[in-house]
């Protein structure tokens, strides 16, 4: 089956839109994927934001995942949930977007993005222009049929070293060949930014298990991202090299500053905020 | 006509806040920000890190900055054929951009300069200066005092 649209689209309908502006959409999550990580509740929203800016260009540029300022994660998203997605973009220009917005699931804000900026690339590059347009013809009028994503297999994440409760290292192969790069993108394929946080999300989760709780009973989690630039596309085949370090803790939060390298060079980096929670 | 340069006063002024901003966006300690940085040989800026800094110092002054348009506005008078010609910039180019890059050593220069490496030639003081022009520019709500 053709994966363009399909294997890692996150709109499935523009309900309103001001191009330029604001948009909001929908989403409805696959009962049937095993799991839906909420990194990939934010790529909706930065989805939803790139359909409105490429709507305001003509479709001759599209942004793709650069900067997020802050992305709040506040509750899990489960398959079978709805999604309400909304986009608010700053401003328009041909070489950037900056945008905010935020997922909600009955009224209830899930996942909120703050301060992010989009580079603009070519569509034509990247995908097919005609395609593109025809797509989001369909977004505004009838919606797509739900349901298409089928999830993303997991991607090993090795352990190659650390310092127990201070640092965390772990490389990942990015595979060779993927239904999400037939979709991101057609024509040049890259491994989604998004799946590069959600790594190193569950890197620091590693290194979150062996923080020592404030008081008994509870647990470090997430709660938000901050600081998340993407240096470079990355490519089929790629080596990354991730790397979790605690850089300041107190009983209210701790921060751990993360880093993806390619060939020894920095390809992203993002700062993760931890707060004691109820252990589950 | 060229408006008035900003003043050493005024760039003083506003240094702090914008090596704070640039720290932030770079990941990198304050005291290595210095006026006279140079964002790429000195600090290891790349492209998404100058879009970074520019919409930082935008909500931090509150200011619209002409991203994309830094070389453009460095042309001034200049057509863009008098300023450049294939891909290099031309002697008068050369010496509009002097003056307009005027915190950049001579030396700094190379002879003969291609319009790509403009950016390489960027300090902090660069954008001090970007700043005060745009809280200058009428309508702009910015701040004219660093907070």
């Amino acid at each position: 089956m053709n994966p363009h649209f399909r294997a890692f689209s996150f709109v499935d309908r523009i309900t309103r839109l001001e191009p330029g502006v604001s948009a909001w959409g929908h989403y409805a999550v696959p009962a049937g994927v095993a799991s839906f990580p909420i990194s990939l509740a934010a790529e909706a929203v930065g989805q939803l934001a790139a359909w409105a800016a490429m709507a305001a260009l003509d479709f001759q540029v599209r942004p793709v995942a650069g900067i997020a300022g802050r992305v709040g994660l506040f509750a899990p998203v489960q398959p079978g949930v709805g999604l309400e997605l909304l986009a608010d973009l700053k401003t328009v220009e041909s070489d950037a977007v900056a945008y905010g917005g935020e997922v909600r699931i009955d009224g209830q804000t899930v996942v909120q993005l703050e301060d992010c900026v989009g580079p603009m690339v070519s569509v034509s590059e990247f995908d097919d222009p005609l395609a593109v347009r025809s797509r989001f013809e369909l977004l505004r009028t009838n919606g797509a049929t739900p349901g298409a994503f089928e999830g993303v297999a997991a991607i090993p994440l090795n352990r190659t070293g650390g310092e127990r409760g201070h640092s965390s290292s772990a490389r990942l192969e990015v595979p060779a060949v993927a239904p999400f790069f037939g979709d991101h993108f057609p024509r040049r394929p890259v491994f989604p930014g998004t799946l590069q946080m959600q790594a190193n999300l569950e890197l620091v989760s590693w290194l979150a298990a062996e923080l020592m709780p404030p008081t008994p009973g509870v647990a470090w989690k997430p709660t938000a991202l901050t600081d998340v630039k993407l240096r470079a596309f990355i490519a089929p085949k790629d080596t990354l090299e991730l790397e979790a370090k605690v850089i300041a803790q107190s009983a209210e939060s701790a921060i751990v500053a993360v880093e993806t390298r390619r060939n020894q060079r920095l390809a992203g980096s993002a700062r993760v905020v931890l707060k004691p929670m109820a252990a589950a | 006509m060229t408006p008035n340069p900003p003043t050493r006063e005024e760039i003083l002024a506003i240094f702090p806040k914008v090596a704070a901003t640039m720290a932030d966006a770079l990941g990198c300690d304050l005291d290595k920000v210095k006026l006279e940085a140079s964002l790429i040989d000195d600090l290891g800026a790349e492209s998404i890190d100058f879009l970074d800094i520019v919409f930082r110092l935008e909500r931090a002054f509150k200011v619209k900055i002409p991203r994309g348009k830094i070389v453009e506005e460095s042309r001034g008078d200049l057509s863009e054929a008098e300023f450049e010609h294939g891909g290099q910039v031309t002697p008068a180019g050369l010496e509009r951009l002097k003056a307009f890059l005027s915190e950049v050593p001579p030396d700094r220069f190379p002879t003969p300069l291609p319009v790509a490496h403009i950016p390489r030639l960027f300090t902090t003081e660069t954008f001090c200066k970007l700043v005060i022009r745009q809280q200058r520019a009428p309508g702009t709500e910015g701040e004219a005092k660093p907070a």
